[in-house]
């Protein structure tokens, strides 16, 4: 397997950007023609997926997305457009029955921009500075003004966010966040043991096929995922699902407060337990007692575990977050079972931190921008959206949810294996609130530069 | 969430019901015959099977040629050339990842099953697989479980809490403190089935 | 024995649908609408003959043709296929299904061919077994639990669930108390009704 062609690969699918700012732009067309003359002059814009190293970053990066209304509004080929996959042609808002987004998660809830619809394209703008993306999203406004037929009807800021003075990899419940992104077979990136699939031994570490993450190649399965015609149109994109999770942390202060202070392993190992992994960033797999920065610090260790050692749980519970999201080998078969379940994260944070001790508001704008790129959104981000954060039968779990990411309302339970020690013994936190609620988003297609080229001349035949 | 009534559906609570059909030469059937004795004398070969858990039921029903049933003259008789596989499974999960499942990690278990019959495509890799069970798959009218609420993860679970608290119940004479260890025992040995049961996820 | 895996009884039955005038259309759209009607849940007629763990009710029209090199053929009647996995031996549960829900199965079988009727009950129990056809091949994932036995563990499971949560970090002799007033109220409690979804999350206490 030769390696990808990076140039034709838009660089957010290939890597996972580490630039202080973000900014996302969602625009609407409105007249075809127009519509493709703004996607043209995007292209020449766009970064591409070709690795730069430290002396030649660049200070700002562009990407575009494309909605499935965004397709039609350009004016895509009928036997083109329905080629495209189910989950990604209804859209996120249509799909909420099976990713539970009901109750405080339903589309009554979410920004004005996801309830009006439709977006029709999302423009991912990375920066070094907030100079640098005013000035990168003025130049691309002024480039939808020009062109006519594009307009922006929404955006959305996120960054890094700053704790003491410094930009850091947190999120808002004070959790270290971007470890375990998959590693893809031909993708040119710094990898890491643990990322990818389990080989045969049991204990080394192989990359996931790269038709998991971008259309044209094969998967896990041995076949070409569903891609609509012709191939230039598909290969080398791949799909994304952008989802804004609001994060209560004034309930996740208290709540941990309160059963911290019951949970005998005391407040800061409960919220270990609760994800995985210490807030530092430490395994529980590789340091069930305490964080251990030498662990974090070293990428061969810091997401290089199995839990076939752990079956019980007593060290990283069966229902924690990472446990949940990649069961690795917790369901036997070589990880045959979880390989085909995987997906890339893209998240950013957006508002500002509360400082560590303050009670936290809940009303706050501060959450995660979540983004997970996968080439079958219903194979891969639906399926453990519904069969393992909102539903636990496979981790062995009935009806329990994740408990930091599940939509629980106020039912529902988390257990905390423990041991016969009475210093360490199980542990339920019941009555759970939703600690994260989604306040919109939908489902993308991140087209190759190919396909982008294609689209802005109006050249897409379906043959 | 009240059963609806008048609704033609394969689903009930957290059960499948799938039933499919295949036909076989029926020189192929004796070996389908064979390889099901085999597994029935040989468990261990049935263990990926078990480990899987999310089947409750599950049969396989062979008809040969001139073995449906004919009660009587008015019936005509049947003139059929192939003898055929009837499969029922009563299991828990969506049909895409029962199948996805099956076919990423008990293939070759299929596949020595379903060989034997007209055109299988062979159980990896998966998207023929799945159109030839579409294919030959045929709706359930009516759909009866007695544990809705339960897989059959669910249901060993609660086996295993039941086993453990009789248990337990035999200590409760004991002195508080010989009680009390026999209590954390316990829980060590139920907190992995600890899981609510209740509805399903919405079928996909 | 094929049929049977530990004490739990698969059967398969597939009843010829009678023909009418027209063929057998009649009488199988007859069937479809019969089963539409049927009761779910609590009040199905397989929750009344409450040794069935899960069975179905099938119309199969015709075997499936799937291309060539293979030949095309027809069934010359239509089925009913029934489909149960119940505790206990064959007869005894033909005897309920008749004895116990005789309307529910009369709307259904009068519409095959040879049926007898279920007042009596040996004559139908005989035509049952006329239809009968071995099943090959059984997997019971549990093949060692009748289904009370099944419904009363998930609501002992839900119950011990709720106990331990409700009852953590109590000192040892307090504990025990609630133990024993625990072990007392589950041994009172209603049996749990089959056919419908249970289980109340631990809030609803």
């Amino acid at each position: 397997m030769s390696k990808l062609d990076a140039t034709d690969i838009q660089g957010f699918a290939l890597r996972g950007y580490t630039f202080p700012l973000a900014r996302f732009l969602f625009v609407r067309i409105s007249d075809t023609k127009k519509g493709q003359a703004f996607v043209a002059e995007l292209v020449s814009r766009l970064t591409t997926g070709e690795k730069w190293d430290e002396k030649h970053k660049p200070r700002t990066t562009v990407n575009v997305a494309l909605t499935y209304p965004g397709l039609v509004a350009l004016g895509l080929p009928q036997a083109s457009l329905q080629g495209f996959p189910v989950e990604f042609v209804q859209g996120m808002k249509a799909r909420g029955g099976i990713l539970c987004d009901v109750g405080k998660n339903a589309p009554q809830h979410w920004d004005g921009v996801w309830q009006e619809g439709p977006v029709h394209v999302w423009l991912g703008i990375y920066a070094e500075s907030s100079e640098e993306l005013e000035q990168k999203c003025a130049e691309l406004t002024a480039l939808a003004e020009r062109t006519g037929g594009a307009a922006i009807v929404g955006k959305q800021d996120a960054a890094a966010l700053v704790i003491d003075g410094k930009p850091s990899r947190k999120e808002h419940f004070g959790y270290t966040d971007g470890f375990g992104n998959p590693d893809y077979l031909g993708v040119d990136r710094d990898t890491q043991p643990g990322q990818g699939k389990l080989a045969p031994d049991g204990k080394s570490w192989l990359p996931l096929a790269t038709g998991e993450l971008l259309l044209g190649y094969a998967d896990e399965a041995g076949e070409l995922p569903v891609a609509p015609v012709p191939h230039l149109l598909a290969n080398n994109g791949t799909f994304m699902v952008y989802r804004k999770l609001h994060q209560n942390v004034a309930t996740f202060r208290a709540y941990m407060k309160e059963k911290g202070k019951l949970y005998p392993g005391g407040e800061e190992k409960l919220k270990a337990k609760f994800v995985g992994r210490w807030r530092d960033g430490t395994p529980l797999e590789l340091s069930p007692d305490h964080g251990d920065a030498a662990i974090v610090a070293d990428n061969n260790r810091n997401v290089n575990f199995t839990y076939g050692g752990d079956a019980d749980g007593a060290r990283c519970p069966l229902s924690a977050h990472i446990r949940r999201a990649n069961p690795r080998d917790a369901f036997g078969f070589h990880g045959g079972l979880t390989n085909r379940r995987r997906i890339t994260r893209r998240g950013l944070t957006y508002g500002p931190y509360t400082p560590d001790g303050e009670p936290g508001d809940d009303k706050a704008e501060h959450g995660v921008i979540f983004m997970a790129l996968n080439a079958s959104i219903f194979r891969q981000f639906e399926f453990v959206q519904q069969q393992w954060i909102e539903y636990g039968n496979d981790a062995r779990q009935g009806n329990d949810r994740d408990a930091l990411l599940g939509n629980h309302e106020g039912k529902g339970k988390f257990v905390v294996p423990g041991t016969d020690d009475a210093a360490n013994p199980p542990f339920i936190c019941g009555g759970l609130p939703s600690f994260v609620e989604l306040r919109g988003g939908d489902y993308f297609f991140i087209p190759s530069i190919t396909a982008l080229k294609m689209i802005g001349v109006g050249a897409v035949d379906p043959r | 969430m009240a059963e609806k009534q008048g609704v033609m559906s394969n689903i009930n609570g957290k059960q499948y019901a799938m039933n499919a059909i295949s036909p076989m030469k029926p020189w192929k059937t004796w070996i389908l015959r064979a390889f099901f004795f085999f597994l029935g004398h040989f468990p261990s070969a049935g263990r990926d099977l078990v480990n899987l858990s999310f089947i409750h039921f599950a049969r396989w029903v062979i008809v040969r040629r001139n073995q449906f049933p004919r009660l009587s003259e008015h019936q005509p008789p049947d003139n059929l050339r192939y003898d055929y596989l009837l499969f029922f499974s009563n299991f828990n999960g969506t049909w895409n990842q029962y199948i996805d499942a099956f076919s990423a990690v008990l293939s070759r278990g299929l596949d020595a099953i379903w060989c034997w019959s007209e055109k299988f495509p062979g159980a990896a890799p998966v998207t023929p697989f799945k159109e030839y069970i579409a294919q030959g798959q045929f709706e359930t009218d009516y759909y009866y479980t007695a544990y809705p609420h339960a897989t059959t993860n669910d249901v060993k679970a609660a086996h295993r809490v039941t086993a453990a608290l009789e248990a337990l119940a035999q200590q409760r004479g004991k002195t508080a403190a010989e009680f009390e260890k026999a209590y954390r025992q316990f829980l060590v040995s139920v907190q992995g089935d600890l899981g609510a049961t209740g509805e399903a996820p919405v079928g996909t | 024995m094929a049929n049977q895996s530990g004490s739990v009884y698969g059967l398969t039955i597939l009843s010829p649908i009678a023909r009418s005038a027209h063929g057998s259309e009649s009488h199988s759209l007859a069937i479809r609408q019969c089963l539409e009607k049927l009761p779910r849940g609590a009040d199905s007629p397989f929750a009344k003959v409450s040794s069935t763990h899960m069975a179905r009710l099938v119309v199969m029209d015709d075997v499936v043709y799937f291309g060539r090199p293979s030949r095309e053929e027809h069934l010359r009647s239509k089925y009913l296929i029934f489909e149960s996995n119940f505790d206990g031996d064959l007869d005894p549960y033909l005897r309920r299904l008749a004895v116990e829900v005789p309307q529910e199965v009369h709307a259904v079988w009068r519409h095959c061919e040879g049926y007898p009727g279920v007042e009596n009950v040996d004559a139908f129990i005989r035509y049952m077994k006329r239809c009968q056809v071995e099943t090959t091949f059984f997997f019971a994932d549990v093949n060692d639990k009748t289904v009370q036995q099944t419904l009363q563990a998930l609501q002992t499971q839900s119950a011990v669930t709720a106990f331990i949560e409700k009852n953590q970090g109590k000192p040892a002799e307090e504990l025990q108390r609630a133990f024993v007033k625990f072990i007392d109220s589950l041994q009172s409690a209603p049996p749990p009704v089959p056919g419908i979804v249970q289980g109340r999350e631990l809030a609803d206490e």
